[in-house]
């Protein structure tokens, strides 16, 4: 637990002197087309960016401690109305979408393990390769065109206003765009997890006993199998959230990837340092989950 | 008692409310930032704030060039003073939408709405990016409830397109005050619509406001359509797609697959014509540039070796591979400062700065920039010659960058790219401490002195970004000031512009086409070169 505050630490010093160093003074950008010298001036000090770095580092954990990060400077909205509004968006596509690949990729990494190096397992490999080597944003644009627009399965784009509208409407193509893309890299690293666990000896011992294949893979090599499998899924939501800016913006879905993007192109440090922190602690809090998870599935984890 | 139920039922057709069926779907490309007059700067915000405010005056719809008309005022203002008060009136009984603020009771417009608006842009607080507009307002009074009389610290003939500028329309204290850092999301103005739902960078639903006050064309109430759908979509092909679906009515911003839907000819293809599907087409009134930093150590200052410098970049610079290849045919030439659709454009001028790399090479040899053994070109006094020209990292100022390198190499000139973020550039520039960059500035009125003050001297560090001070332009641009828009003002014009062209300050480059593609069932839209919301003099034909 206490790695926490060195661990925030870092992120916040590092996202400080990165956003003062490469981010632009937002001033020229807020100030409009004509703008002399003294009105920017009077921007910078209404946004406290006149003020000595380790000033303005010390109200940034000011921030922190208190969770409150201000408003956005380009919107005037709240930055805490900004996560609020956006988290919904944004786990309304990724929840199902991790679930969904999780199940699949879990089945189909099973299959192959258990038939490595048939045809089966060559080919699902061969396509994995081919499907990881191809752009998200082919998978968009493509999807987008053939299912979208040519047979009009689903909406192009937008967001509606309630959760089955969104669910079984406009999240329905980004969730499919989502779970291809992610299937062929997932596929290929829990085949080798599997792989590993199908070799143990508890396994030929499982078998030996007489138990059936069905329940030697789904209860004891699945199991054995799940902690890599849940490190990995974990991992990815604190990023998925921030970094699903492809998918939101290509589908207009309102969530919080998009927000980032908006923030970056606006130089807009309260939304930028906001999400930072909050990813890291996110990061943080779930790889702590992991941790109580890994104990839950396999006594023999000792947590320290 | 006939005649009374006569008279209401004439009196309900005069106010027949706006067809709640007929809703205009149309598309944003970028998200806005709110809908607060005085914090905005980005189009689409002050689109959705032309459809919710009313400024004192507008344009007329169908009048090219763009032509003010009263809009809240009763007339044009009257300039008194030789251009240094402008009197108002506002029209009575013009009333804010209904809403939380004011307690359930009417509200009425007035003079003081507009002096607080107007305030609020002054106000430090806010941070207005307009609040130049308003600089020159040495101060206003309200003599009486309807009247307002601005005084102006300079004489100034342009002021009534400031009063027309669709950010300054009125808003009410009450309003503002009651929502405070919320007023972004909580427009309250007297215009034909009012915000219904509003999902911040996601989707905008105007309503038509229902206590408009009567506008009348042709015969029919305005607006005659029930709403406006916004859909905040950023990439092209998701808008291209959604509007060939028939998903959204109008389609204002295609202008990366324009190739796609118009024809060499700039006609639309016959395939989507064949659809009924209409292409509205028109210059946007804007200029872009390069431009010299004319107190570089390099190419700026007035001395013939530099003048000399800076034209034969200029004439080694393909303006027309610009509009083919980057631009994909989709932009004019620019020949004059002010572009079509603005008063003091002049169609009949010409640059007289054309394509010849063998002239530019010429040019050089004469004024001693000789090449050296590294086949470069070298200063008059043997220093090495390096132009170093700024852009952003973005993909689209990459192929700008690649066409200024051909373009100098066909000169023997070396070229430096200096990279930076778009905030630090504008710093950069505004200290003039750029050497050489493209620049891009669209109408804020559709006046010429817009444009104009572009290169007046006192504006070096704001507008001016080629730090221009010639003591003979600034001499004609002060003149210009003191002038209604007329022929004595673009003589004053077109001489500025021709010693813009023989310093070469700048090399115009071109203006962009709006393509604008609508559904069968829009009728009535016209882009105007200023209005951005035409939405209140759409109809939508519905489906029988």
């Amino acid at each position: 637990m206490w790695q926490f505050i060195p661990t925030l630490l870092g992120v916040v010093l590092l996202v400080f002197f990165l956003f003062n160093w490469v981010g632009g003074d937002p001033a020229y950008i807020l100030a409009g087309k004509i703008a002399n010298p003294e009105r920017i001036e009077e921007i910078r000090r209404s946004l406290g960016i006149d003020q000595p770095y380790w000033v303005q580092l010390w109200i940034f954990i000011k921030q922190i401690a208190v969770a409150d990060f201000g408003a956005s400077w380009s919107t005037n909205e709240r930055v805490a109305q900004i996560f609020a509004t956006r988290l919904g968006p944004s786990l309304t596509v990724l929840l199902p979408l991790l679930i969904i690949s999780t199940v699949l990729a879990l089945a189909a990494a099973m299959l192959v393990a258990y038939y490595r190096g048939s045809l089966t397992d060559r080919a699902i490999m061969i396509g994995c390769t081919v499907g990881q080597s191809i752009s998200i944003l082919v998978y968009i644009l493509v999807f987008q065109y053939l299912l979208a627009y040519q047979l009009g399965w689903f909406p192009v784009q937008g967001w509606g206003g309630t959760l089955a509208e969104n669910l079984l409407g406009y999240a329905a193509l980004p969730i499919l765009v989502g779970v291809v893309v992610s299937l062929a890299p997932d596929i290929r690293l829990y085949r080798s997890f599997f792989l590993e666990e199908i070799n143990q000896d508890y396994v030929r011992t499982a078998r030996a006993k007489g138990l059936g294949e069905g329940r030697v893979m789904w209860l004891h090599v699945l199991r054995n199998a799940s902690i890599p499998v849940i490190t990995n899924v974990m991992t990815q939501i604190p990023g998925l959230l921030a970094g699903a800016f492809l998918i939101e913006r290509f589908f207009s879905i309102p969530g919080i990837g998009r927000e980032v993007i908006l923030a970056v192109e606006r130089s807009d440090f309260p939304v930028i340092k906001a999400v930072s922190v909050y990813v890291a602690v996110a990061t943080m809090i779930i790889n702590l989950a992991a941790d109580l998870v890994y104990r839950a599935l396999d006594p023999r984890v000792q947590l320290k | 008692m006939r005649l009374l139920f006569l008279l209401l039922g004439l009196s309900a057709v005069g106010a027949q409310a706006a067809d709640p069926a007929k809703i205009l779907r149309i598309t944003f490309q970028a998200a806005e930032t709110g809908f607060d007059p005085v914090k905005v700067s980005d189009y689409y915000s002050g689109t959705v704030i032309e459809a919710i405010f009313d400024p004192l005056l507008t344009y007329d719809y169908l009048a090219r060039p763009a032509k003010l008309i009263p809009n809240t005022a009763t007339a044009l203002p009257q300039i008194g003073d030789g251009g240094k008060t402008y009197t108002v009136k506002v029209k009575p009984g013009i009333y804010f939408a209904d809403d939380a603020a004011f307690k359930g009771s009417k509200r009425e417009l007035t003079a003081l709405d507009y002096v607080y608006s107007i305030r609020r842009f002054l106000d430090p607080k806010n941070r207005s990016p307009y609040a130049f507009l308003f600089e020159g307002i040495a101060g206003i009074e309200t003599p009486e409830r309807y009247t307002l009389v601005i005084r102006l610290k300079q004489p100034d003939y342009n002021f009534a397109h400031v009063l027309a500028f669709s950010l300054s329309g009125a808003v009410a204290r009450e309003a503002i005050e009651a929502y405070g850092d919320e007023s972004a999301a909580r427009p309250v103005g007297t215009g034909p619509f009012r915000l219904k739902r509003y999902v911040r960078s996601s989707k905008i639903v105007l309503e038509a406001n229902p206590g408009y006050r009567e506008v009348m064309r042709d015969g029919k109430r305005l607006p005659l359509i029930g709403g406006v759908e916004i859909s905040i979509m950023e990439e092209t092909q998701g808008r291209w797609l959604a509007f060939q679906r028939g998903d959204t009515d109008i389609e204002y911003q295609l202008a990366e697959v324009a190739p796609t839907f118009i024809t060499a000819e700039g006609k639309l293809k016959p395939e989507l014509a064949r659809r009924g599907i209409r292409l509205e087409r028109s210059i946007d009134p804007e200029i872009i540039y390069l431009y010299f930093n004319m107190q570089d150590r390099t190419v700026g200052g007035l001395g013939k070796e530099k003048i000399a410098l800076r034209r034969a970049i200029a004439m080694a610079y393909k303006v027309e591979d610009q509009i083919r290849i980057i631009r994909k045919g989709q932009s004019i030439r620019a020949h004059y400062p002010i572009p079509p659709g603005v008063a003091g454009h002049d169609p009949d001028y010409r640059s007289s700065i054309a394509h010849d790399p063998r002239a530019a090479n010429a040019l050089l040899d004469k004024f001693g920039y000789r090449k050296g053994a590294d086949g470069h070109r070298r200063m008059p006094n043997g220093d090495p010659l390096v132009i170093r020209y700024s852009s952003t990292p973005s993909e689209r100022d990459r192929q700008f960058d690649e066409l200024m390198k051909r373009s100098l190499d066909s000169i023997s000139v070396r070229l430096e790219i200096h990279k930076d973020r778009f905030p630090e550039l504008i710093k950069l520039e505004n200290q003039c401490r750029l050497m050489m960059r493209g620049a891009a500035w669209i109408a804020d009125y559709p006046d010429g002195d817009n444009f104009m003050q572009l290169l007046y001297g006192p504006n070096t560090g704001q507008s001016n970004n080629a730090c221009y001070r010639s003591p003979e332009y600034d001499q004609r641009y002060e003149k210009s000031r003191l002038l209604p828009h007329g022929p004595e003002r673009d003589r004053l014009y077109r001489e500025m512009a021709r010693l813009m062209e023989t310093h070469t300050v700048w090399l115009l480059t071109d203006s962009r086409y709006r393509n604008v593609l609508m559904q069968p069932r829009v009728k009535g839209f016209m882009k105007h070169p200023v209005l951005h919301a035409e939405w209140l003099y759409i109809d939508i034909e519905l489906l029988r």
